[in-house]
């Protein structure tokens, strides 16, 4: 048994439950959550997108591109869905590549992690089955 | 790669994370919590708050960096020089793969 923790972004939220779906995981916990990432290193990565929000941006609104930049080097905590999904080890593979396929944009940075972690023994809670066969 | 859990008190999350940004560990996902210790929560005259806010800090890390992350943790998440009740737990699991979604390669 596997626990799989996929940090996404927010407006990715119903891609991933449909991808979770087709991979024939349907069931999951999800919350919102804040976080961070790396650092950029490299400013190349996020000018793209730097310079299309700031076209976005008013004129007369100040420090906006400082709160871009904060954004999107990673100093700032922004909102992230959480998803944990509960899986048998032979799944975890589908799982994942579902997930990776239903998340990926062309920002180069932003778009999330996945954890797998062991879980030793998990119990339905209806009828008190417990391991593989509880998942 | 462990999963480092840790529940802070929600007023010390913009200290912590800016010693663990200081000490190089950047990453982090921040969940608002509520939850009681052993203490069963706090007694105020008659009243008892057994769901006391917390915040909960989860980090992924490599190996070698856990006993780092776990000081600066342990050191900026205390009130005063002895701790208090209510400081906090921190909790560590085994993570047996990691993925970032944009170039879906594998490991932190």
């Amino acid at each position: 048994m596997k626990e799989i923790i996929a940090v996404v972004r927010m407006n990715k939220t119903n891609d991933t439950k449909k991808a979770l779906v087709k991979a024939g995981a349907a069931g999951f916990t999800a919350f919102k959550v804040m976080g961070r990432g790396k650092l950029v290193d490299d400013e190349s990565v996020i000018l793209d997108r730097k310079n299309k929000l700031l076209a976005l941006a008013g004129d007369d609104e100040r420090d906006t591109a400082v709160l871009i930049d904060g954004f999107l080097t990673g100093e700032r905590l922004f909102p992230r869905r959480l998803f944990t999904v509960l899986a048998h080890d032979e799944d975890v593979e589908e799982i994942v590549n579902a997930i990776i396929a239903a998340n990926r944009t062309d920002n180069n940075v932003g778009d999330g992690k996945i954890f797998v972690l062991p879980v030793l023994d998990a119990v339905r809670v209806r009828t008190g089955e417990t391991g593989e066969s509880a998942v | 790669m462990l999963l480092v859990r840790a529940i802070i008190r929600p007023e010390k999350k913009d200290e912590v994370l800016a010693e663990l940004a200081k000490a190089g560990f950047n990453a982090a996902t921040v969940v608002d919590v509520v939850g009681r210790g052993k203490q069963k929560g706090i007694k105020i005259g008659g009243i008892v708050y057994d769901e006391i806010p917390k915040a909960l800090l989860m980090i992924a890390t490599r190996d070698e960096y856990k006993e780092d992350i776990v000081s600066v943790i342990l050191r900026a998440a205390k009130t005063s020089e002895k701790g208090a009740f209510g400081d906090g737990k921190i909790f560590i699991s085994a993570i047996d793969e990691a993925y970032t979604i944009s170039t879906g390669a594998k490991g932190l």
